[in-house]
């Protein structure tokens, strides 16, 4: 065992990008460094708002969502600039690929903060060196200052990550709850809001130690689940994997494979496209969403590589629609070039529920019998509740929900960030 | 070749030849027009082989001389510079000519233009048309006909046919039908007395002929000439010609889709029905399929649309009368709008059979256009 590494349980980086957008236009522009920079939707106007500032800003109280004019009032020397969303999507991009060098699972949260899992990195070095040597290179490398947490969870590794800004690295231990996270302000944890708080206030909880210590059954019913799940943070405890697409989930779902070997066998690869679609289909099922475009990767003998799609009026979800459309895709689109990896993704991806389906002059019979079916089989799963002709119950996976706002934005550049696996 | 022309007259003919011509076109010739200077007057041609136009101007016409001191002979010259260089020349009159090197020459005023030309020798011949498969109608109503129906072609090239509109002649009636098969248009008109033995099933005329000829017709009361044989179709004015592919593959039977049973049926004022329906889709532009909501109410109907991220809309529909079942139906705001938008009349009539099937829509008192439109199904 390396040292650093715990015998059972894992290790999880959480990084946090320092005043992302500032410091992104400080490495761009080297003069700003040292004055205080805030980045502001709409400079010309006065009542503009501040997304981000540099930490020469924040040290003057100059905050994000403040107004514009309250913020040069507090720091009359302050230099605001405009957004520049494409500078930010390209350092992201730059920062998660060096990420991705030291493991696969990273997960992206928003443009400018990601999770790794480094469990399984101890020929790397120990954590605290890995740590060390990721924050060196987004240092000397993107010119971009970073926080990294290190802990047995994401949350933890989370509230870590905040503890020592800039360029901190700290890690938090499970026997450490006590004397690190448990004086603090039950504000300070990550997930509990304005609202949140008044409410646990209202039960006597003011500090993290009071939340680990309260009634499951009391908070359970003045915050339902969430309450649950907030002493179990405030114990430590989290059990959410590092998942490489949890983000990915609105945009579109995709598998890939590398061949063994270069090939032309038709039947090697249409099979490699079958096991493709069936892994596609079994996640768009768990997640419970369909789609409406396949999408087609080809990669040759040459690393050339070509995607090909095609967009249908009707909701793709299952192994044969999507295998279908991929042997479309390839039959018009291979140039019988050896070939060395497959992918297939299916894209437009919206929640089962909230398709809408424009229906079809020449199918609409069909769909009617369709419809028939599915209302004998509505009032047998009421008569019964269960549905009797399926197999497998739904898996229910907890949405990567709103425990951190992201805006579409925010999500947009993990488009940048596809890889294979 | 040698002759000279009213600029105007020139330049309205170039216009009409250039909609056949496409700058992608695998016959390169084709990137050019064809002039020929005949006794008679002056003939231009362009093709991109689906479409191909001859526009004459002759010699005189009412008494009036439009093109003079005609040598015979003809060349080709490239359609991408001809007409923007008639269009700025400064006098009323052109004089064009060429020499034996296929070098054109032209000249109005004081500006004298060089162009390079290729031998109207190699330009492709025109299929002629062997056919008495003849028929006439009026310009005014071959325009009301192509209007009230292209736009429901498809514009997608899954099932090719359906870029087509289906022309079928029977019993003295002439029917357009188009559908991308999630609407469908339909039009037709009782043709003239001469023309009853005339029977036609599955001409498909592609909607980009029909969309160009509708814009090359002028509204009159003038006859068109229409004839058809062996995949084409050619549509014949004084001084026009207009040839077009007709698209292979059998046009899908569409008569029993349509729904005969009513189970609701609505009679709405046409206009008022069009702007709450545009108003209500100003908020569905967001979603997929742009979709609004219809409710049937005991005296109106409920236009609803409701994007989350934008808002919702509600509007209430005062109607004429409403018979039969009570109605819940999504539809996609866009379709509804191009139906409307083709009826004149005031009055609209429409019938639903149910959430899940299609509707149609036609002017109170005109059985010649019926608008059909699927619904959206929400899950």
């Amino acid at each position: 065992m390396t040292h650093g590494y715990p015998k059972n349980g894992r290790v999880i980086f959480h990084v946090d990008m320092n005043s992302f957008y500032a410091s992104v236009e400080m490495a761009y522009n080297p003069s700003l460094k040292g004055k205080p920079l805030a980045i502001a939707g709409n400079p010309e106007e006065r009542r503009g708002i501040i997304v981000t500032s540099s930490y020469e800003a924040r040290a003057k109280g100059v905050k994000t969502t403040m107004p514009l004019f309250q913020a040069r009032k507090l720091c009359p020397e302050l230099v605001v600039l405009k957004p520049n969303f494409e500078r930010y999507r390209k350092a992201s991009k730059e920062m998660f690929k060096l990420m991705a060098e030291i493991t696969d699972l990273v997960e992206p949260v928003s443009i400018d903060e990601g999770y790794l899992d480094i469990t399984e990195c101890g020929s790397q070095g120990t954590p605290l060196e890995i740590a060390n040597r990721l924050q060196q290179r987004l240092l000397n490398e993107l010119d971009l200052p970073s926080s990294i947490g290190i802990a047995p969870n994401k949350f933890l590794a989370k509230m870590a990550s905040d503890m020592k800004k800039p360029l901190g690295i700290t890690v938090l231990r499970k026997r450490e709850l006590n004397k690190v996270l448990w004086p603090l302000d039950v504000a300070e944890m990550h997930g509990v809001g304005a609202k949140t708080k008044e409410k646990l206030n209202q039960l006597s909880i003011v500090t993290i130690g009071d939340l680990a210590k309260a009634d499951d059954s009391q908070l359970r019913r003045v915050l339902g689940i969430n309450g649950v799940r907030l002493i179990q943070r405030a114990n430590g405890e989290d059990e959410r994997l590092v998942d490489p697409d949890s983000v990915f989930d609105f945009k579109s779902v995709g598998n890939s494979e590398t061949l063994r070997q270069d090939t032309i066998d038709d039947t090697v690869l249409f099979s490699l496209l079958r096991k493709l679609s069936v892994k596609v289909a079994m996640r768009l099922k768990r997640k419970g969403y369909v789609g409406e475009t396949v999408q087609l990767m080809i990669r040759y003998h040459d690393r050339k590589t070509i995607t090909r799609s095609i967009t249908v009026h009707r909701p793709i979800a299952e192994v044969d629609d999507i295998y279908g459309l991929a042997i479309h895709l390839f039959e018009t689109h291979w140039n019988y070039d050896p070939i060395r990896l497959l992918g297939i993704t299916v894209q437009g991806l919206v929640e089962k529920q909230n398709y809408q389906e424009q229906l079809d002059l020449f199918h609409y019979k069909e769909h009617l019998k369709k419809e028939e079916i599915q209302t004998v089989i509505d009032n047998l799963t009421s008569k019964y509740g269960y549905n009797p002709f399926e197999h497998k119950t739904q898996i229910s996976t907890p949405h990567p929900t709103s425990e951190e706002p992201t805006t579409s934005f925010q999500k947009d550049f993990l488009d940048d960030y596809t890889k294979d696996h | 070749m040698k002759f000279i022309i009213q600029r105007e007259l020139l330049l309205e003919s170039l216009q009409h030849v250039m909609k056949a011509i496409s700058p992608r076109v695998a016959v390169p010739i084709l990137t050019g027009i064809k002039i020929e200077a005949l006794p008679t007057g002056i003939k231009l041609t362009g093709s991109d082989s689906d479409i191909s136009i001859e526009s004459f101007i002759p010699k005189e016409e009412d008494g009036l001389v439009h093109v003079e001191d005609i040598e015979t002979g003809s060349i080709v010259v490239q359609a991408k510079y001809f007409p923007e260089i008639i269009r700025k020349l400064p006098l009323k009159t052109v004089e064009i000519s060429t020499d034996d090197n296929y070098q054109m020459t032209v000249v109005s005023g004081g500006s004298e233009f060089h162009l390079n030309g290729q031998d109207a020798m190699e330009y492709p011949q025109l299929p002629v048309l062997h056919t008495d498969n003849s028929f006439e109608i009026k310009h005014d109503v071959m325009k009301e006909m192509i209007k009230q129906t292209v736009f429901a072609v498809s514009t997608v090239e899954t099932r090719p046919i359906l870029t087509g509109v289906n022309m079928k002649i029977d019993n003295g009636e002439m029917t357009f039908v188009a559908t991308d098969s999630h609407r469908l248009a339909s039009r037709s008109v009782k043709l003239a007395e001469d023309f009853v033995h005339i029977q036609f099933n599955n001409i498909v005329i592609p909607g980009k002929s029909l969309a160009e000829l509708n814009k090359i017709i002028d509204e009159s009361d003038d006859s068109l000439t229409i004839s058809v044989a062996d995949n084409q179709i050619l549509f014949q004015t004084k001084n026009l010609y207009f040839l077009s592919r007709l698209l292979d593959g059998k046009y899908p039977e569409t008569d029993r889709l349509i729904p005969e049973v009513s189970k609701t049926s609505v009679k709405v004022k046409t206009k008022t029905l069009l702007q709450a329906i545009d108003r209500a889709s100003l908020l569905a532009k967001e979603n997929r399929n742009n979709v609004v909501k219809l409710e049937t109410r005991d005296n109106a109907l409920q236009i609803s649309s409701n994007t989350p991220e934008v808002g919702q809309v509600t509007e209430d529909v005062i109607t004429d009368h409403i018979d039969g079942e009570q109605l819940k139906i999504s539809f996609s705001a866009k379709y509804m709008i191009d139906a409307l938008r083709i009826i004149e009349e005031d009055n609209v009539i429409v019938h639903f059979t149910g959430a899940m099937r299609p509707f149609i829509l036609y002017p109170e008192n005109n059985d010649h256009i019926l608008q059909l439109i699927l619904p959206v199904r929400t899950y």
